[in-house]
């Protein structure tokens, strides 16, 4: 009757603090010491532990699973290297970053404003790039010291659905290719780096013609990363239109429809940030002008020739 | 189609290379026919407002080729050198 009791008892022991058992069969030579994963597995436990203590059948497959969890957790040697290596790199990234010119580190703790979505917003996004011509108010509103997070303004340019739409990309890609029987593994990481070094080159050429043709507008760099990223959705919506129905023309048809919206997304979004607004004082020249405009039609016309470019060579006629 | 990093690294290197190697007497000095030899001008031609003329672009485009040239001078020694060693061994 003991040994029907002991893993029920042992289990009751891995999950109380009170009590670490030295010659517990499940942990070998060495004591386990309770108080570190204490105050959390307590009151999420403790029911389990109530419930495994009535029936002792259930008790033996869960019991091998926890062993080998708490082996990994409670070897003491792990968790001293754990929390070595843990802080060494919290040194070396703290040191890092001290080093930084103190705009980056501003750039940097602001990305985290980009982040700071929530599920109405990316829905409305999604629905916004791929629909934008309803008659909306575009303007983006104005915060001092960063960026605006995306939670408080929808107009607000965010980083979440470009990192998630170039992942997507990746995987639709994938599928593409499988369907066609051209699947590697190298495949998948191929395109990731061809994504990667593509954004790469265009925000640089893009910063660079900002630079050379001496505009300065309210467009900040990182907001001109997360505009460029937007593009990875429409890649997306015309690769599966072909994956569904492996008919080029349905293909063209979604390619033109995803280029227009795009377009007609991005202008109106940028147009408030690159032009000059015409509150403003009325001394500038139109070759500035102009040049806004031809950068402005720039940027939003390389987006459809990148959806091509980077999707043309999964469809096979 | 086929661009991974190390490719863009090379391209970049080789690039900045091109930039460096420039001659300042034959080639920027014509190119400028005056605009560059106001170099007492410093970062003043990124903050005036759009009251500059189109000759701007030159003068950027001179500033930036200067400025590349004179940061990434010794820097680029080293990268050469780095990227020397890595082709000889790894082909």
């Amino acid at each position: 009757m003991h040994s029907a009791d002991d893993p029920v008892h042992r289990s009751k022991n891995h999950f109380h603090p009170s009590t670490a058992q030295a010659s517990n069969g499940y942990e070998g030579d060495y004591t386990v010491p309770h108080t570190r994963s204490a105050p959390s597995q307590n009151a999420f436990f403790s029911p389990q532990s109530a419930f495994y203590s009535s029936s002792s059948q259930q008790t033996i497959p869960t019991n091998q699973v926890a062993s080998s969890m708490e082996l990994l957790s409670n070897n003491p040697f792990l968790n001293v290297g754990i929390k070595a290596v843990g802080d060494s790199m919290k040194d070396i990234t703290g040191k890092t970053v001290n080093m930084l010119p103190n705009e980056m580190k501003k750039s940097l703790s602001s990305i985290k404003d980009y982040f700071a979505v929530d599920q109405i917003y990316v829905m409305k996004k999604l629905s916004l790039l791929l629909f934008p011509f309803r008659p909306r108010n575009w303007s983006v509103g104005y915060s001092a010291d960063g960026p605006v997070p995306p939670r408080v303004d929808t107009n607000a340019p965010d980083y979440y659905i470009p990192l998630m739409s170039v992942m997507t990309y990746v995987l639709v890609a994938g599928l593409v290719l499988g369907t066609q029987n051209r699947f590697t593994p190298e495949q998948l990481g191929m395109h990731a780096s061809s994504a990667l070094v593509w954004n790469i080159i265009e925000i640089g050429l893009l910063c660079l013609t900002f630079y050379i043709l001496n505009i300065q507008s309210k467009l900040r760099t990182l907001d001109l990363i997360a505009y460029c990223g937007y593009k990875y959705v429409g890649m997306i919506a015309a690769l599966s239109s072909y994956l569904a129905t492996h008919s080029l023309f349905v293909y063209r048809c979604s390619l033109l429809y995803v280029s227009i919206s795009l377009s007609y997304f991005l202008i109106k979004c940028l147009r408030l940030k690159i032009l000059p607004d015409t509150s403003g004082s009325h001394t500038y020249n139109a070759n500035g002008n102009a040049r806004r405009v031809y950068l402005l039609l720039a940027i939003v016309l390389i987006q459809p020739l990148f959806i091509w470019y980077l999707t043309r060579h999964l469809i096979v006629t | 189609m086929v661009f991974t990093l190390y490719s863009l690294i090379e391209a970049a290197l080789l690039g900045v290379n091109a930039v460096a190697i420039l001659n300042e007497q034959r080639f920027l000095s014509k190119l400028t026919g005056g605009g560059g030899g106001q170099q007492g001008y410093p970062g003043a031609t990124g903050y005036v407002d759009d009251m500059q003329n189109a000759g701007g672009v030159k003068q950027q485009l001179l500033t930036l080729i200067r400025s590349v040239r004179t940061v990434m001078r010794i820097p680029l020694i080293a990268f050469n050198i780095i990227a020397i060693i890595f082709l000889i061994l790894f082909g």
